[in-house]
């Protein structure tokens, strides 16, 4: 008996339909890229707002001035020459960045369901290579990422002159903010592969795959302002294209073997 | 050339040996009936056939070729334990999520079709979660029809359907093996309704196949017997059983002699001892009561 041979494009095409159908079907896709352009809104006109609040510690004594953003910018990031202090404040913490854990929840949920539905039985049966639900997945969230990288971009300048902060660049420019979006959108697909491996090992137990992610994301979270600053250039949109690349193939590769080597139901 | 050909295939889980040197054969075209106790190794077989899992040892053959050939998985369909649907999806959309999955080229028409097959094309629109048992069996059946399969693996498939369900997921079995060249392998514990259907049969037990045969073998293997009711059922039994080896009584009270009894035989002899029989007939012993029968040996 002759089966008609199916090249790997028509299969990867065919995964990526039905990837890119289900993320754009599902709910929470819209809830995440919703939140991810309300959230910087909040952030800035509300630290706007208590900007300059002193609060006493009642214990202690110790009074604390809440600093707020000094200008849109400083949400998305910060420039390569500006002092690098590791400062726990609202500005640190509340910013662009956060979005790399939020991805997190998006790729679990959407390969947890996989499993718990048992449409992961019908999938693997009839595509006997694992790499392509790898691959298929990580474009389909990568692209999923960098939308909700988007949509804080567009919130923090919606925000931004809601709040009434100004725009002003000091040692960069639009093109680079741009550059620096840009790596940003790229960076994700390192993450991605990262939360996507989870996500294969742990199969429908979503909390494994959920505390995986957040647990091993922390290590890199440290690297993505070096990597990304305010005045990128060309060789910083390159190195996390690389960086996504490599780490991605890499990652992609053990998650291919997992799924390899395990049980898939 | 076959269409499942497992050689010397063993599963461990951990400590528990799920199959243990399984040797099995479903030639082509065949509607095979994998019949064995809960936690005898079907459904472990069945994932195994699929790549769902990986075997310990052994090989599984697909149509000549190994299982993990992407081009012959390809054309499988597959209803293993639930209908792998998106509860929060309508029926139609999980439908045609999965024949995009197989990248059939007009997936709407091919959709509407096999849900046409199993009647149920009135439930498109619904949700899969607000779906009955019975409609979900039909939605996984419909599903693993998708895009011509060539080879058909269903576990329990007649869970949960109605008198009519098990009437239309028959037929749609009889016509895709006889006008489609599919293989079907199907394992149930309906086996009254397996037996309507079913060419082969493949029985096993504790991870091992006892035994396998075809429809016209089981036929030939399937014992006749006398049953008859007699006025003093107690005393006409242990009469029969001096002169029968087998003999039992059934729940309705009426007596079963086996051992190629002739009813002229059982019924001059039981008059000879002075009991009068009320009813006589000849009958033969269907797949359940062959299955049975079978596992009794093995305990």
């Amino acid at each position: 008996m002759n089966f008609p041979h199916n090249r790997f494009g028509k299969r990867l095409k065919t995964m990526l339909k039905v990837d890119f159908r289900r993320m754009f079907t599902m709910p929470l896709f819209y809830i995440m890229v919703g939140a991810c352009l309300v959230m910087p809104i909040l952030i800035l006109v509300m630290t706007t707002m208590m900007d300059g609040t002193v609060s006493v510690n009642p214990q202690t004594g110790v009074e604390t001035v809440v600093e707020g953003f000094d200008n849109v910018w400083q949400i998305i990031g910060s420039a390569s020459t500006a002092e690098s202090t590791m400062s726990m404040d609202m500005t640190a913490m509340c910013n662009i960045n956060l979005l790399y854990f939020i991805v997190s929840a998006l790729v679990c949920v959407f390969v947890a369901q996989d499993f718990r539905s048992g449409y992961a039985k019908n999938l693997f049966t009839v595509r006997a290579k694992k790499s392509d639900y790898v691959i298929s997945k990580t474009a389909v969230c990568f692209v999923g990422g960098a939308a909700m990288i988007l949509a804080f971009f567009g919130g923090a300048m919606l925000g931004g002159s809601i709040a009434g902060l100004p725009y002003t660049m000091e040692g960069f420019s639009a093109t680079t903010i741009a550059a620096c979006v840009l790596s940003k959108m790229l960076l994700v697909g390192v993450f991605v592969a990262l939360y996507l491996m989870w996500s294969i090992i742990a199969k429908q137990r979503l909390w494994l795959s959920l505390v995986g992610s957040m647990m091993t994301g922390m290590f890199l979270f440290m690297m993505i302002p070096m990597l990304t600053p305010l005045d990128a250039t060309a060789v910083h949109i390159l190195g996390c294209l690389a960086g996504s690349l490599l780490l991605g193939l890499g990652l992609g590769a053990i998650s291919n073997q997992i799924l390899k080597k395990t049980s898939l139901v | 050339m076959n269409a499942i050909e497992i050689r010397g295939l063993t599963k461990n889980f951990k400590e528990k040996q799920a199959l243990c040197g399984l040797e099995m054969t479903v030639p082509m075209g065949a509607i095979y009936g994998f019949i064995g106790e809960n936690g005898s190794g079907k459904s472990t077989t069945e994932k195994l056939i699929c790549g769902l899992i990986h075997p310990s040892s052994g090989s599984i053959r697909l149509f000549g070729k190994p299982h993990t050939d992407s081009d012959v998985r390809a054309k499988m369909g597959v209803l293993i334990e639930a209908p792998g649907c998106f509860p929060n999806y309508t029926v139609w959309n999980n439908m045609l999520l999965q024949a995009a999955n197989l990248g059939i080229k007009n997936p709407e028409e091919e959709v509407r079709k096999v849900l046409k097959l199993v009647r149920m094309e009135g439930a498109a629109g619904t949700k899969y979660k607000n779906c009955s048992l019975g409609m979900k069996q039909r939605i996984g059946i419909a599903m693993a029809l998708l895009g011509d399969p060539k080879l058909l693996v269903l576990d329990e498939p007649i869970n949960g359907l109605d008198v009519d369900g098990m009437r239309i997921i028959r037929e749609v079995l009889v016509d895709i093996t006889q006008n489609r060249g599919c293989t079907v392998l199907v394992s149930s514990h309906v086996l009254g309704e397996l037996e309507k259907v079913a060419t082969h049969y493949g029985i096993i037990r504790g991870g091992k196949m006892i035994r396998e045969m075809t429809a016209a073998e089981l036929e030939a293997d399937c014992r006749t017997y006398v049953a008859l009711q007699a006025r003093e059922t107690s005393r006409a039994k242990a009469l029969l059983s001096c002169k029968y080896s087998r003999v039992e009584e059934d729940e309705s009270g009426c007596l079963r002699v086996y051992d190629q009894a002739t009813p002229e035989e059982v019924v001059t002899y039981l008059y000879d001892n002075g009991i009068l029989v009320s009813q006589l007939q000849t009958a033969k012993i269907g797949l359940e009561e062959y299955y049975i029968d079978l596992m009794k040996e093995g305990r």
